[in-house]
């Protein structure tokens, strides 16, 4: 360690527990933050100032403003750029002494393995169930150590799966918790049920926390124990998982439907084409498939009809008209296009490619 | 008679539900008594065949229940059941 860096971790240096042979295992250590949202975040920024020497950030996402709110990693100079890029920037210049791989991609079945094969640790702050049952899977097969949070409105979770026993064997993971994969629909997410903006921050810092305790050797690990806790009523809890003897990971074959991008079944409009039906007056409707708090911030004058209303307000939508379906960046419009055309047979629409987004960022420029 | 707890996802949803002690001699059987209380609750946690949904799960004190099919795990010596679910947020 050179003379700079020896002063920038002296408080580690002097905590007992960890000196400078913790601090040498941290400048070891090798993290993949999968995600670098509202967990990703704390998780990358104290991950980073702790000195961990190698960190790996996969996110294929941009910043955007909805996303400020909580996610302390960017500055309202990032919004329109790449997470990765900007993250990497950002806590790079937090810490010069570190090295910062980045993957502007999303996880799929084919990479996961290539992707979290040079890392020791993986944190997973994903937002959706495939990637977690994926992330999950992944490092069961690799022999990762999977550190998780996860959360929702006021609500989170933390545990570290997949530790390694003294015996060899590995600690139990995601699945022995929730032993199959849920209908992604069947559980909403922060973007349709809201999080609340300081809760990443709470959560994701005991992520770090559990990652820098690994790396470090440091401490008991929440290794084989799940930690609840309720912002709303301050309640914590940590409670034991078995292992569930039912639960085989042997390859990731198993979640290849439900990883799938599913194939394109409806027509999709550009921001360029529709700035083009607007000029031209192509008569059209658009329609706002967001929830009424994202509308009041900005909108594009479309009709507003939340996904969630989406069949009881379904004589609102014309048959005999081209019809533009968009939401914030283009996945609650295809949701809502899927809806209507297979339970109400319309054959008018299109979804609008990017979102408010994409349009706000193709108008900017 | 085991005190029935829960994360906020389910008050959520059913925002009458309160933190009560409830009859029922297995998990099946006090979920059975809830439904009465509190109508919709079961197709909440449960699949059409009975068996708990993928996203939720249940401790009967500090343990996990064994049976997610027919939820038999036994409730006589419990003093706390506490169903939780999968959250997804990052």
């Amino acid at each position: 360690m050179s003379p700079e860096e020896l002063k920038r971790y002296a408080r580690h240096f002097v905590l007992p527990e960890f000196g400078r042979a913790g601090q040498a295992q941290l400048k070891a250590a090798k993290v993949l933050v999968v995600g670098a949202g509202g967990l990703g975040s704390p998780v990358l920024l104290y991950l980073a100032a702790a000195g961990i020497g190698e960190i790996g950030i996969i996110d294929d996402d941009i910043v955007d403003i909805s996303n400020l709110r909580r996610q302390d990693l960017y500055t309202d100079a990032d919004i329109g750029r790449s997470k990765v890029v900007a993250a990497k920037e950002r806590i790079q210049a937090l810490n010069p002494h570190i090295k910062v791989n980045i993957y502007q991609q999303r996880l799929n079945i084919e990479n996961v393995l290539e992707l979290i094969a040079p890392y020791d640790i993986v944190a997973d702050g994903t937002d959706n169930f495939p990637t977690r049952y994926l992330v999950n899977d992944a490092c069961v097969l690799a022999g990762k150590i999977n550190v998780y949070a996860s959360i929702f409105r006021f609500e989170g979770q933390v545990a570290v799966f997949n530790y390694p026993n003294p015996d060899g064997s590995r600690g139990v993971n995601y699945r022995d918790l929730f032993p199959e994969p849920p209908d992604p629909e069947a559980v909403p997410n922060c973007a349709e049920g809201g999080v609340l903006g300081v809760l990443p921050g709470i959560i994701g810092s005991m992520q770090a926390n559990e990652v820098i305790k690994v790396a470090a050797k440091v401490g008991e690990p929440l290794a084989g124990r799940l930690f609840l806790f309720d912002a709303a009523a301050f309640s914590t809890r940590v409670l034991k998982i078995p292992k569930n003897p039912a639960v085989q990971i042997q390859s990731l074959e198993a979640l290849a439907t439900y990883c799938a991008v599913p194939e394109q079944d409806y027509q999709e409009i550009d921001i360029t084409t529709y700035q083009t039906w607007k000029v031209n007056q192509v008569p059209h409707l658009l329609v706002d498939v967001r929830e009424p708090n994202e509308y009041e911030i900005h909108q594009m004058g479309g009709l507003l009809i939340p996904l969630g209303q989406i069949k009881e307000k379904v004589d609102q939508i014309p048959r005999d008209l081209k019809v533009v379906v968009h939401c914030k960046s283009g996945a609650r419009s295809v949701s809502a296009i899927r809806i209507l055309q297979n339970d109400y047979g319309f054959d008018n629409l299109w979804n609008l490619k990017g979102g408010i987004l994409a349009w706000e960022q193709t108008i900017k420029v | 008679m085991p005190k029935l707890s829960f994360t906020p996802a389910l008050k959520r949803f059913f925002p009458d539900i309160k933190e009560a002690q409830h009859a029922g001699n297995t998990v099946r059987e006090l979920l059975d008594n809830l439904e009465q209380e509190y109508p919709g609750l079961n197709s909440y946690l449960r699949d059409e065949t009975g068996a708990l949904r993928q996203h939720i799960n249940i401790f009967i004190d500090q343990s996990l229940i064994q049976d997610r099919i027919h939820l038999q795990d036994q409730l006589k010596e419990a003093e706390e059941v506490l169903i939780f679910q999968a959250l997804s947020g990052g």
